[in-house]
C-alpha cells in the first residue's frame, strides 16, 4: 500500500499542512535532507500559486508516493486548481517568470528543483501541475 | 497570528523568524521592522532564520525587501542560520537576496554587523550584493 | 541478498562522490576545494552538499575553489559555479576562485560571462597568500635577521 495524502487547499494553514505532509512523505521514501527541502519548497511555491492567482484560491493536493517499472521509488505532488488557468504555458515556463508575478509565477523554479514537471492547463478551464522525484 | 517580536540590542535589532511563518505575520514584520528602525535609530538588523525549514519565493523576495528597507533607514541587514539545505534550494530556485549580508551564525552575525555599521573592511568579505 | 549488494553500491557511489570532491581544511577558517575533472549538474550538487556541510562543521569564512583540473569551462559550468559562490555565501563564507587558465578566462570572456564579484586569482599559493591577508595573518621566516625584512610566501 503506497503512501497516499489529499488536502484542500483554501488557504496559508492548508498550504503549511501541505508541506508538512509532503515532508513526511519524503522522509518516509528515504530522501536525503536536500531532496526534502527541494520537495517542500517545490509544494510550496506550486500550493502559493494556487491560493494567490486561482479564482477563489482554492485548489487541491495530492502527496502519494509511486514507483517506476524498473523498482525505483519516488514521490509525486499533483495541484490542481479550478481557477483561470494558464494563458501562454510557454512562457510561463521561461525563465523570466521566476521574478515576475502573475500565474504561474516560480514555474521554471520549480521544474529546476524536481525530476519532473507537467502541467496541464487552458484558459477558463484551470490547472494541474504534476511533479516528481526520484529517490536516486 | 504571531507577531514576531524584535528585540533591541543597544544600536541593534534582533528578529528570530519562526518556523512555517504566515505570510500575514512575515508582512506586519516588514511592517514593523520600519517602524522601530525609525523610532529607535537602529543601525543593524540580525534575522535569525535558525528555525525555519522552508524558504520559497516569497519569504526570499520579503527578505530582500525588508534588506532594501532597513538600508534606507540607514541600517545594515545580516541574516543568520540559513541551513545548508535551504541555502542549495535557494539558489537552485533561482533566488537573488539581492541586498542580503549572511553569516552562519548569531554570533558571527553580530560581529559582521558591527563592522559594518563601524565601518570596517577587515577579515570578512560579506557584502551587499 | 540484493538488500545488501544495494547497500554496498551506495556506499560506494558516496565513498567515489566524496574523493571527487574533496574539501580540505588548510588552515583554520580556510577551507580549499580543489576540482578536477568536468562539472556537471549532478557532480555540482554533490560538491555544494558536500562545501556547505564542511563550512557548517568547521565555520570557515573562506573557500578557495581550485578549477586548475576543470578542462573546460562553458556557460553551464560558470552557472554551477556561480551556484557554489552564492550557496557558500549564504552561509556566510566568501569563494574565491582560482586556476582560471588564460584560456577559460577568454573563453569566459568571448561568452560574454562576467563572473561579477567573485574574487580571483591564477593560483591555489596566490589565494592562500589573499585568505590569510584576510584574516590578518602573516607568513614569516622563522630565521630572518632581526629588522630582516618579512618575505611572503610568493614572489610576485
Amino acid at each position: 500500500m503506497l503512501a497516499e495524502r489529499r488536502l484542500l487547499l483554501a488557504g496559508e494553514d492548508d498550504m503549511i499542512m501541505a508541506r508538512r505532509h509532503a515532508r513526511e512523505v519524503a522522509i518516509a521514501l528515504g530522501f536525503g535532507a536536500v531532496d526534502q527541502s527541494r520537495i517542500v519548497t517545490a509544494v510550496s511555491e506550486l500550493t502559493r500559486n494556487v491560493l494567490r492567482y486561482a479564482e477563489g484560491g482554492r485548489g487541491e493536493v495530492l502527496i502519494r508516493e509511486i514507483t517506476a517499472g524498473s523498482g525505483g521509488r519516488g514521490i509525486e505532488i499533483i495541484v490542481s486548481d479550478s481557477g483561470p488557468g494558464i494563458a501562454d504555458l510557454e512562457m510561463a515556463m521561461h525563465a523570466g517568470y521566476t521574478s515576475g508575478r502573475g500565474l504561474g509565477m516560480g514555474l521554471p523554479g520549480t521544474k529546476r528543483l524536481m525530476d519532473e514537471l507537467e502541467i496541464d492547463s487552458a484558459l477558463g478551464q484551470g490547472t494541474v501541475v504534476t511533479v516528481r522525484k526520484w529517490r536516486r | 497570528m504571531a507577531r514576531v517580536p524584535i528585540i533591541q540590542l543597544d544600536d541593534l535589532l534582533i528578529v528570530t523568524i519562526l518556523e512555517d511563518i504566515r505570510d500575514h505575520d512575515a508582512l506586519a514584520l516588514q511592517q514593523d521592522l520600519v517602524e522601530v528602525l525609525q523610532r529607535v535609530s537602529a543601525r543593524g538588523v540580525l534575522l535569525d532564520m535558525s528555525v525555519v525549514e522552508t524558504i520559497d519565493s516569497f519569504l526570499g523576495r520579503l527578505l530582500s525587501e525588508i534588506a532594501i528597507g532597513a538600508r534606507l533607514l540607514g541600517a545594515a541587514t545580516v541574516v543568520v542560520g540559513i541551513q545548508p539545505a535551504l541555502a542549495i534550494t535557494l539558489v537552485e530556485l533561482g533566488l537573488e537576496l539581492k541586498g542580503i549580508h549572511t553569516a552562519l551564525n548569531p554570533r558571527k552575525g553580530m560581529i559582521l554587523l558591527r563592522r559594518l555599521i563601524d565601518g570596517e573592511s577587515g577579515p570578512g568579505w560579506s557584502r551587499a550584493r | 541478498m540484493q538488500d545488501q549488494q544495494a547497500a554496498i553500491i551506495t556506499h560506494r557511489r558516496q565513498t567515489i562522490s566524496e574523493l571527487e570532491t574533496p574539501v580540505l581544511q588548510v588552515w583554520e577558517g580556510i577551507l580549499a576545494l580543489p576540482v578536477i575533472g568536468s562539472l556537471d549538474t549532478a557532480r555540482t550538487q554533490q560538491m555544494n552538499e558536500t562545501l556547505l556541510q564542511s563550512i557548517v562543521e568547521t565555520g570557515s569564512e573562506i573557500v578557495i575553489l581550485d578549477i586548475t583540473g576543470v578542462p573546460l569551462v562553458d556557460t553551464a559550468v560558470a552557472k554551477h559555479l556561480l551556484e557554489t559562490i552564492t550557496a557558500a555565501r549564504l552561509l556566510g563564507a566568501e569563494v574565491m576562485l582560482v586556476g582560471l587558465s588564460p584560456r577559460i578566462a577568454l573563453t569566459l570572456v568571448h561568452l560574454g560571462l562576467d563572473l561579477g564579484d567573485v574574487i580571483t586569482r591564477t593560483t591555489m599559493a596566490k589565494g592562500l597568500e589573499l585568505a590569510f591577508d584576510r584574516l590578518g595573518l602573516r607568513v614569516v621566516s622563522r630565521h630572518a635577521a632581526p629588522g630582516a625584512a618579512d618575505r611572503s610566501p610568493n614572489p610576485a
